[in-house]
């Protein structure tokens, strides 16, 4: 140990964008043939330090040793030569080129990254299908298989499963493995604790741009990690009071009566009553998205029934289903928000169409914007756009937006993806407590771990059917993970 | 496993779709010019091997500026200086070659090809460097290189040699019956530059650039190199145009208006031609289409004796018809989707 040098050392890095400093003095050390997890909250600069490793943007000090070589990655290209592969937080395929021609410009043969598909389940991806066309998770995992093409000394994966359903992050776990009993490392950033205890030998934790502690997962188990990672802040956030038990109203907000749509919804029916957070669980690619996109009015469905209120539906549009008090906070928070407008203008944004009384309407906003700010606790003193907001911030200005113009349902699509358990936590009250004044809230996650700490019930979706239904108290993960993969006879 | 990856496994009926979604346009555009031709013939009495020659020399100058704009709109940026890089290169060239034999004009065509490649790269260098907008940069140099056309040949002048006309038009006078020469200019550079976007690293770096340029970036891509390629390339071909025009007529004509007029339908083939204004989507073999069709709604018009006025106007509805077709087809699949 002592006389090997360590894989990857680096000291001392900094980086600081204009006023806001990023990372301020951050050491990391990864040793051969190990998983290394890089963890911290939402704006520790675990992103940042991952990019200046790579090359992508350069630190204003410190040093990077790569197996006792000093090394000055200046872009991508020069840290996947020095034996540095990224598979960066968002997916680094040219949207509007084919798979293959994606591979070719980065040089990377076709056949070999089929062969490590294969290796993940995914052998017959269709290479001439266009990369914005194919799923996220999908992208997500050749992204990985186009890294491991290049055998890197170690590579860093970047919030790489937070975007994929369990049976794939299962994969991709088994390649990480892989790796570190072939003497490579790897270092993995996440925000699951759970993969971290699992697959992890050692971890990192970044806190406000310094590394404060290294640990080893295995020992003092979640609880630690969670206290290094928060500080003296509530470390009791992850064990987040679990959702009390509630009776629902017997008021039915949406009810779905045989929805079609294509081949993705085959008949589903459900009830969403007032003040219940209902839980959705799915694998990727059951037919959950298309459920969304007819609920908020993305798409119309083919066949069936769709009742808001008790009154019969078919919204053409996004707008009609909000006119009806049917919204929808996306995954995606670039999705929901105008990036580069302020705070105040994305939380009054919801309210542009109600242009019938122009002059009251604007002290009306002024009071409802400020109320949504000072309940939500959205930091808005240095950040003017939106788009400088950390993921989480951003994800409650979703939510906010919806506050201040008011509404009956709301459908919340994985809105805790990438997010750090502290705003998670927030997140998680926020809702319970709309859902306690009478929303009804539908709540789809790709992490089944939040099921029983905030759903009153969850339905679980296969085949684009709802496959499982139960109270989520009761729910545990095995149980909800078998319904998904469409076995029979579990749960109730 | 099988829901994860069966939506995306290979079916003969989805390969075909895409394809025919991918090329859609492009077919769609070359359908629409053979149609075009087709009627062109049956309006004029004698569709003969004149009239081709005449067709395909005097599209030439489209076609090379539909390529310049479309290599520059495919990066993500547009080259409003492309109409005035071409005058520059035809007022050039024209003055320097007058009273010059063959191989004299093969050396200055290829010292102004060169030149004008050099000159536009320098253009994207300093769009990359400075940040500042591509459609402010290169309204600039639409003023500066039509300012310096009529520094260098105050008065429409000059001359080529009739080896070098023959090169683009198929005869030494610039008017015959033999059109092999001029298709050849037609499809050679075209054959070559669509090519080397589709095939090569360096060529899909342009589309990956105007798609999404973060994630070119992540992918290892050197994008400054890629936008500074696309403009140089672009100047060549803009200066190409130059050249064909004063193989043509024998004549340089520095007039603003000229350039202003190239620029615009370098723009119009580009945008009829499929290639999106955002970037990173379209074949320069649509844009190429686009800018035949646009040269020759003036002989079909002429040949049905309607006004140049109206010509204008036919010409300015009928972009507008195909993007409002295009458009509405995409919105019908989307639904059926």
């Amino acid at each position: 140990m002592t006389d090997e040098p360590a894989l990857l050392r680096a000291r001392g890095i900094a980086k600081r964008y204009g006023s806001v400093v990023a990372l301020r003095s951050v050491d990391l050390t990864v040793e051969p043939g190990e998983i290394h997890a890089l963890l911290g909250a939402n704006g520790a600069g675990k992103s940042t330090l991952v990019k200046v490793l790579a090359g992508v943007i350069r630190a204003d000090a410190g040093s990077i040793e790569l197996s006792g070589e000093p090394i000055h990655p200046r872009k991508p290209a020069d840290a996947l030569r020095s034996g540095l592969a990224t598979v960066f937080q968002d997916p680094a395929l040219i949207p509007d080129l084919t798979i293959e021609r994606n591979l070719r410009l980065t040089g990377v043969e076709p056949a070999r990254v089929r062969e490590g598909l294969e290796g993940m389940g995914l052998g017959g991806l269709d290479f001439d299908a266009i990369a914005k066309e194919v799923p996220l998770p999908i992208l997500r995992v050749l992204d990985l298989a186009r890294a491991l093409v290049h055998d890197p000394q170690l590579l860093m994966l970047d919030e790489i499963t937070a975007a994929l359903p369990a049976d794939l992050a299962e994969r991709v776990f088994i390649a990480m493995f892989e790796r570190r009993d072939r003497g490579r490392s790897v270092l993995f950033i996440t925000h699951r604790l759970a993969e971290v205890l699992r697959v992890c030998t050692r971890a990192t934790i970044l806190r406000d741009g310094r590394d404060v502690a290294a640990i080893v997962p295995g020992e003092g188990g979640e609880g630690r990690l969670v206290e290094a990672m928060l500080g003296e802040v509530a470390a009791t956030a992850a064990e987040a009071s679990r959702a009390e038990p509630r009776i629902a109203e017997e008021r039915v907000v949406v009810e779905a009566r045989d929805l079609t749509s294509r081949d993705y919804l085959r008949g589903v029916s459900l009830r969403l009553r007032a003040g219940e957070i209902l839980g959705l669980v799915a694998l990727e690619g059951q037919g959950q998205d298309r459920l969304f996109d007819v609920l908020a009015g993305d798409r119309p469905s083919d066949g069936g029934e769709l009742l808001v209120g008790g009154t019969p539906v078919r919204p053409r549009s996004p707008y009609d289903a909000i006119a009806r008090g049917v919204v929808l906070i996306p995954s995606d928070r670039a999705q929901a928000l105008l990036p580069q407008r302020s705070v105040r203008e994305n939380l009054a944004s919801a309210l542009y169409n109600r242009v019938g009384r122009w002059f009251s309407l604007l002290r009306d906003e002024e009071r409802r914007v400020d109320g949504v700010i000072d309940r939500l606790t959205i930091d808005t003193r240095a950040q003017r756009q939106a788009r400088r907001l950390s993921g989480g911030n951003q994800q409650k200005l979703a939510v906010g937006r919806w506050l201040a113009a008011g509404f009956e349902a709301l459908l919340c699509f994985d809105p805790t993806r990438g997010i750090d358990i502290h705003t998670k936590d927030q997140i998680y009250g926020l809702l319970r407590e709309l859902s306690a004044e009478g929303a009804a809230i539908l709540y789809y996650t790709s992490e089944l771990a939040e099921i029983p700490l905030i759903c009153d019930r969850v339905l679980v979706m296969y085949d684009g059917r709802i496959v499982h239904e139960q109270d989520a108290a009761s729910a545990d993960e095995a149980m909800l993970l078998g319904a998904a993969h469409g076995l029979q006879g579990v749960g109730s | 496993m099988s829901a994860t990856t069966g939506d995306m496994t290979r079916s003969v009926a989805e390969a075909r779709r895409r394809w025919l979604r991918m090329h859609g346009w492009t077919i769609g555009v070359w359908v629409l010019l053979a149609v075009l031709l087709a009627w062109y013939a049956t309006l004029i009495p004698a569709f003969g091997s004149f009239t081709i020659a005449s067709i395909a020399k005097n599209s030439l100058q489209t076609v090379y500026l539909a390529i310049s704009q479309g290599v520059v709109v495919i990066v993500g940026g547009i080259d409003l200086g492309a109409g005035a890089m071409m005058v520059l290169a035809n007022s050039i060239s024209a003055r320097l070659m007058d009273g010059q034999g063959f191989g004299m004009s093969m050396v200055i065509s290829a010292a102004v090809l060169a030149g004008a490649a050099l000159l536009n790269g320098f253009v994207g260098w300093i769009i990359v460097r400075s940040r500042v907008p591509d459609i402010i940069v290169t309204l600039a140099t639409l003023f500066v290189f039509s300012g310096v056309a009529l520094m260098i040949l105050p008065s429409p002048g000059g001359g080529a040699s009739g080896g070098f006309r023959a090169m683009f038009t198929g005869s030494a006078g610039g008017v015959g019956t033999n059109y092999w020469p001029s298709l050849a200019a037609l499809v050679i550079p075209l054959a070559a530059v669509s090519v080397w976007l589709r095939r090569s690293p360096r060529g899909l770096a342009l589309y990956a650039v105007g798609s999404d340029v973060n994630a070119a970036y992540l992918s290892g891509v050197n994008t400054a190199r890629a936008r500074i390629t696309a403009y140089a390339i672009g100047g060549a071909f803009a200066a190409l145009a130059g050249l064909a025009i004063t193989a043509i007529t024998a004549n340089g004509d520095p007039r603003f208006t000229n350039a202003a007029n190239g620029t615009l339908n370098s723009v119009a083939a580009v945008v009829l031609g499929g290639i999106a204004l955002t970037g990173g989507v379209g074949s320069v073999i649509g844009a190429v289409a686009a800018g035949v069709i646009l040269f020759i709604l003036n002989p079909i018009l002429t040949a049905m004796s309607i006004d140049p006025n109206t010509a204008q106007v036919i010409r300015g509805v009928l972009i507008v018809a195909v993007m409002m077709t295009a458009g509405l087809l995409e919105v019908r699949r989307r639904r059926t989707e």
